[in-house]
């Protein structure tokens, strides 16, 4: 027994063909969103599909059509690197941060460094004013 | 790749391998694994509809990254190359977060290192009060505990793709 044909899912319509009962597709391919499965069969064709779907438990089918979609927009979008070129990106950004880290801390070391040392010089020739307060003046920063 | 011998996806596809064969420049006979894994995930038909689209200098990028993602959908069938973006995205979020850290932490020792100007005791007497000052100087020194120490928690069976660029790798173990 198959779905009425007002109520095929988008991928049976776009294929043209009868929506059975027990459609793989229909759960995940609303009619009401042809797009959805148009991007997806261009990249990934509906045997495909089909065929990743039956592999997987039924719990885990709506984020894997998920994720095609969206694996499917981005190549659509960028045919030539589509999704890597995201990876890359953010592989590119994880250098990059990590690089700004690692020069932040070496600052941080220099600072407390410098720091240290001119504690060490205060606390050998305390200087005091006429107040009695300890002359916490220093002019010498040391090297960024 | 003519007539000596086919291209790794004619091989599979048992056709022959002409002169003009789109996948053969990408797909050499050697590396029989990239073309099937491929051609599994997106299927010869898609994947050379896809380099007609293209213009020739872009082609070998293009299956690079087709190599990639369906290397990266065979080991995670429903997850993915998305998997990796989301799993990237949240390092670099826990990398910003140890910069914006280490930065203020910057910002609180070039505070304590900046020079704290003592007035002569003829200018203490016109100033009205000099508490407040130190007050300032005080509150930028309490930085939370956590701040100082922050760490962040990696997961090892993806460490590698923090390091690994997907160009001239193939993804498959």
């Amino acid at each position: 027994m198959s779905n009425p044909t007002s109520s095929r899912c988008a991928a049976c319509k776009y294929l043209r063909r009868r929506c059975p009962q027990d459609c793989i597709c229909s759960p995940y391919f609303p009619s009401n969103d042809p797009q959805r499965f148009a991007y997806v069969h261009k990249i990934y064709g509906a045997s495909n599909v089909g065929k990743l779907l039956q592999q997987l438990p039924e719990r885990a089918r709506f984020e894997a059509v998920e994720s095609l979609y969206y694996e499917a927009l981005c190549r659509i979008q960028d045919p030539v690197y589509g999704c890597a070129g995201i990876v890359s990106w953010l592989q590119q950004q994880i250098h990059d941060v990590e690089s700004e880290i690692a020069k932040t801390r070496a600052e941080i070391t220099v600072f407390l460094n410098s720091n240290i040392s001119i504690s060490e010089l205060n606390t050998q020739h305390p200087q005091t004013d006429d107040m009695g307060m300890e002359n916490l003046s220093n002019k010498h920063k040391g090297p960024l | 790749m003519g007539g000596n011998s086919p291209c790794a996806s004619c091989k599979l596809l048992r056709r022959r391998c002409t002169k003009d064969c789109i996948f053969a420049p990408y797909f050499p006979s050697d590396d029989p694994h990239r073309f099937a894994i491929v051609h599994k995930v997106f299927g010869a038909s898609n994947v050379s509809k896809m380099l007609q689209e293209l213009p020739v200098h872009q082609r070998v990028d293009a299956v690079n990254s087709l190599v990639y993602e369906a290397n990266a959908r065979v080991r995670d069938p429903v997850y993915g190359c998305v998997g990796a973006i989301s799993y990237l995205q949240n390092q670099v979020a826990q990398l910003q977060m140890q910069l914006a850290v280490a930065q203020a932490e910057i910002l609180c020792i070039q505070v304590q290192q900046e020079p704290v100007i003592m007035p002569t005791s003829s200018q203490l007497a016109a100033t009205i009060d000099g508490t407040d000052e130190k007050s300032a100087f005080l509150l930028h020194n309490n930085l939370p505990a956590q701040y100082l120490n922050f760490a962040s928690s990696s997961n090892v069976t993806h460490e590698s793709l923090k390091r690994e660029s997907f160009f001239g790798h193939d993804m498959v173990s």
